[in-house]
């Protein structure tokens, strides 16, 4: 009896509720159409892949909704599955009118959304060659530059330790057996082969031209030079260093920052990693001298994209956005000490900055750089078909360096096909 | 007899407490810093300073979120199992193909990997909002229809197996002769006997809505309707998580379905004791 | 006359909830199955290539989705059977007269209050760190050392980690049966001398067919579907030796981009998975009423 009654409320208080969240519904359509199609109150949405400065952002919109007016919000999700949910937004008329596109693969695949900047004014003070650029017009502003190289614990390493191919090898072979482990590499896609296999690509002369030869089939990595020598070096890595699919980013990072692995394979991203622990010694970074290579592996990790979907209204406001962030006192503060980017905007000054950006900051202005490639590789292939063949290369020791470049291969054939 | 029966009980706990350990590795490193879990994850943490949970709370907008969580789960949970009982008791006592064929409809959904549909359930959600303005997308109404949709299958399948083996038809043919309606005499009498499968189908989606952040993360980009999972989201970066701030955000997500949990566990005994009096 | 009552009464039972579920689910579904014969990325603006069955005649080719269906089945089957076992287990010793129960029972069913990628991170941990530990100090190296880097134990791994966070799960579902069955069946038995065996052979597990049927059900969906841990355990990895079907099909339609081959893919598997346990549970839904 009283479980029957106690239903009945239940029912009652159910239905209630159904039609209280249906009334909330309407009460927000009239708000959402209002926000997205009259001209007053304007309102930008912004959806970006680094939640690293999620929380920063979001106060550097309120700042701009307050100087001007202007409601920014900005959405977030997990940094696993921004692209994914970008595409389903994008496909069901839910975009936002400011995204992150990270690279000229993606430009493409986006193209017929992104929004063209050219004519913007702060488009101008966007560093050389930084730009994305599709079709020749300008559809992202960088995020900032970022670097990698071997990251090295002075008190184990001398930069002359690791000048050459020769002696850097050598340095390696030192330290295996010892309880100091000479180089870790981590598990993770990117830091186990990605951006490892930038080097090759960016060695040769042009090499977005190389790409394009590689992708009409014109040319393989196993007929060229540097792919041999990089399989060589994989191979000597594997000899030398303790198996990367054992490390994760967070021990590798610990393992160094406890001095117990004199050298990382990481970007000036990593610094803020070193946060928590307490180092005992300098760091610097150094090119990873593949066939002698001297230069640190510069690039651009992120870019802001606008919509061009949206109405002329909502398009302009955001673009207004974007040149108060690359502009204004308060937008190029937040960028370099909030972000913490290294900017790709030569009207932006920086002082204080780590160690690590410092060096890539100090190889991009004397062009001690070679520029990243893996933003022109095929959509994914990293993720999809790079790693479980790098997998494969450190799992077992009978798979050579050739036969690790021969797998390169064939996925990339299977990419591009 | 005793002394096996008290090694029958220390055997069950200590496999719990086995079993539990992961939810020990979730709480200890919520207290610890990057070097601290680096250096071992399985030890106790230095010292017991709630910061992390402050600070996490304070990221997450806790109360909002965990408003938006409760209302959102109640109010499916309730819909799924008025629904889905009154569904499955109706396609359990018509034997003819029609049901058979909805109900193997159900069940067969059951199968389908949500990644493979949330493409398509969007851009029709977005069909709907535009063509009929009912704003399906960025709503905890439209949210609620989903989460009610897509577990409504699994209900189903509970509630018509229950019904089936245990729902006297008796005891409905005796109700129907005394003149209860058909709602009536679901509500009145069948209702009442499928308790313990309600309470099941309860437990079981209080859970999977709780938790869910795939199909939320997808529908609600509001910032003020953000549910608990959904706003632990700062924690979880390109490269890296922050472990402190993730582990307490979770188990911040744990506390209140535990609290339900044994709070309906009770009345899962409580069925057991009426049960045996019966 | 009566037999448009009977209708009435049957749309009003059941259309509310048909309506939700054709619109979230169905018509998704049915959506997906339509871009199946379309060449397309996935990009709304880009162009849709329409090609017919030819998505469908390329995925037998396809070695690594051959590969994925059959590790699938692979997990499937043998989550089954330790969820299950573990399950019915659990409800048994829980159900019994011992004062721990309640505590236990609370405890057992944890694990799946805990969702999300995050529980695949902590599982990390503990194959890594802590199996590592145990392996050195217990001398048990072949047992204790991280599964996740071995392309065979990474899915045992998986296995592992699906049935702790499922067992208490289908324990539930076992209570319900346990407690359905009536004491004085038990009691009976306990007077005619029955040992503990025999009743849990002759009569327990008997009784607890429905129960059974539906954990099995409700086990083989949610192994079939798993993707959060997959994806945060292993990631498919090592050398994609633990790519199951969801993460295999994600990764073609966001990964590489294929939209419709990847929903082709979806819809094969979907249609031999479903044949194969509608077919299953239609014999025992069958069998049921003739009990």
């Amino acid at each position: 009896m009283k479980f029957r009654k106690s239903i009945l409320v239940l029912i009652a208080i159910s239905f209630v509720l159904f039609l209280a969240a249906c009334g909330g519904n309407d009460g927000e359509n009239e708000e959402g159409t209002q926000g997205n199609n009259e001209s007053s109150g304007q309102k930008i949405t912004i959806f970006q892949s680094k939640v690293e400065i999620s929380e920063q952002l979001e106060a550097l919109a309120k700042e701009y909704e307050e100087e001007t007016g202007v409601e920014v919000e900005v959405w977030g999700t997990t940094g696993d599955d921004y692209f994914q949910q970008l595409q389903i937004r994008l496909n069901s008329n839910q975009g936002p009118s400011i995204f992150s596109v990270r690279h000229i693969t993606e430009a493409e695949k986006l193209a017929s959304y992104l929004y063209d900047m050219s004519d913007e004014p702060f488009v101008e003070h966007i560093a050389p060659n930084m730009a994305l650029e599709h079709d020749g017009k300008v559809v992202g502003v960088p995020y900032g530059v970022e670097g990698f190289g071997l990251v090295y614990n002075k008190d184990l390493v001398s930069p002359e330790d690791i000048a050459d191919y020769d002696s850097f090898i050598n340095t390696l072979e030192k330290f295996n057996g010892e309880d100091v482990a000479g180089l870790s590499l981590a598990q993770e896609a990117y830091f186990l082969i990605g951006h490892l296999s930038n080097y090759p690509f960016s060695l040769q002369e042009d090499n977005y031209e190389f790409i394009q030869r590689m992708n009409a089939g014109e040319v393989t990595m196993a007929e060229t030079e540097e792919f041999q020598a990089f399989g060589q070096m994989m191979e000597d890595l594997r000899a030398n260093i303790p198996n990367p699919l054992d490390i994760t980013y967070d021990e590798q990072i610990g393992d160094f920052a406890t001095g117990k692995t004199a050298m990382i394979h990481q970007g000036n991203w990593a610094y803020g990693m070193f946060e928590d622990y307490e180092l005992d010694f300098e760091i610097g970074m150094a090119p990873l001298p593949l066939l002698d290579n001297d230069k640190l592996e510069v690039g651009v990790g992120s870019n802001w994209g606008i919509n061009g979907t949206k109405d002329e209204e909502e398009v302009q406001a955001a673009a207004d956005f974007l040149d108060w962030m690359h502009t204004s006192e308060t937008g190029m503060r937040y960028l370099v000490e909030e972000f913490g980017f290294v900017p790709a905007f030569t009207n932006i000054e920086t002082n204080d900055l780590d160690p690590l950006s410092q060096a890539v900051l100090d190889a991009t202005n004397s062009g001690e750089t070679i520029p990243w490639s893996h933003n022109y590789f095929p959509a994914n292939v990293i993720v999809n078909d790079f790693v479980p063949a790098t997998q494969n290369f450190f799992l077992s020791e009978d798979v050579t360096g050739e036969e690790l470049i021969d797998s390169l291969d064939s996925a990339w054939q299977n990419a591009t096909k | 007899m005793n002394i096996s029966k008290i090694i029958k009980e220390l055997l069950l706990l200590l496999f719990s407490l086995v079993f539990l350990s992961p939810v020990y590795i979730m709480v200890v490193n919520s207290f610890k810093n990057r070097q601290e879990l680096y250096e071992n994850v399985m030890a106790l943490p230095e010292q017991f300073s709630l910061q992390y949970y402050i600070d996490a709370m304070d990221k997450m907008n806790f109360l909002t979120a965990l408003g938006n969580s409760l209302f959102i789960t109640i109010t499916s949970v309730i819909f799924i199992v008025a629904l889905s009982s009154m569904t499955a008791w109706m396609l359990a006592r018509t034997d003819n193909k029609l049901s058979k064929f909805i109900f193997m409809t159900f069940i067969a959904t059951m199968l389908i990997p949500f990644q493979t549909l949330m493409m398509p359930l969007m851009q029709f959600m977005d069909t709907i909002s535009s063509t009929l303005n009912i704003q399906m997308l960025n709503t905890r109404g439209g949210l609620i229809y989903m989460h009610i949709g897509f577990n409504a299958g699994m209900a189903v399948f509970l509630y018509h197996g229950f019904v089936r083996s245990t729902v006297p038809i008796s005891l409905e043919e005796a109700a129907t002769i005394d003149g209860c309606s058909k709602l009536g005499l679901f509500w009145k009498i069948v209702f009442p006997i499928l308790k313990p499968i309600t309470v099941t189908v309860i437990i079981l989606n209080v859970i999977a809505i709780w938790n869910d952040f795939l199909l939320p993360s997808l529908t609600l980009t509001d910032t003020a309707l953000r549910t608990i999972p959904l706003s632990t989201f700062y924690f979880f970066g390109e490269f890296t998580i922050q472990w402190n701030m993730a582990m307490a955000g979770l188990t911040l997500t744990v506390i209140p379905v535990v609290i339900f949990y044994v709070f309906a566990q009770k009345h899962i005994i409580k069925g057991i004791g009426e049960g045996a009096v019966k | 006359m009566a037999n448009k009552m009977t209708k009435g009464w049957f749309a009003l039972f059941t259309v509310p909830l048909l309506v939700i579920f054709v619109t979230v689910v169905i018509i998704p579904f049915l959506m997906g199955i339509y871009y199946s014969f379309f060449d397309w990325d996935g990009i709304g603006a880009n162009p849709m290539v329409f090609v017919g069955l030819e998505n469908y005649t390329q995925l037998f080719s396809d070695q690594r989705f051959l590969d994925s269906a059959w590790l699938t089945v692979k997990f499937t089957i043998l989550a089954l059977i330790s969820v299950n076992i573990l399950g019915i287990t659990f409800a048994l010793l829980v159900t019994s007269a011992l004062r721990t129960v309640n505590a236990a029972r609370a405890m057992l069913f944890m694990p799946n209050l805990i969702g999300g990628l995050i529980l695949g991170y902590i599982w990390q941990f503990i194959f890594t760190d802590a199996f590592k530990i145990i392996g050195e100090s217990t001398g048990f190296g072949g047992v204790f050392f991280n599964w996740l880097l071995d392309p065979d134990y990474a899915l045992y791994a998986l296995v592992f980690v699906f049935t702790w966070q499922m067992a208490g799960y289908m324990m539930i579902i076992y209570i319900a049966g346990i407690q359905g069955i009536s004491n004085e069946i038990i009691e009976a038995a306990k007077i005619d001398g029955a040992s503990y065996w025999q009743k849990l052979r002759k009569i327990t597990l008997p009784l607890l067919m429905p129960s059974i049927t539906i954990s099995m059900f409700l086990t083989l969906s949610f192994a079939f579907k798993i993707y959060d841990v997959n994806l945060s355990l292993t990631g498919g990895g090592p050398i994609n030796s633990t790519e199951l079907f969801a993460l295999h099909i994600y990764n073609e339609i966001f990964g590489y981009g294929n939209y419709g081959f990847g929903q082709a893919k979806a819809v094969i598997f979907f249609i031999v998975v479903a044949v194969v346990t509608l077919t299953q549970v239609y014999i025992t839904k069958k069998r049921e009423v003739e009990m």
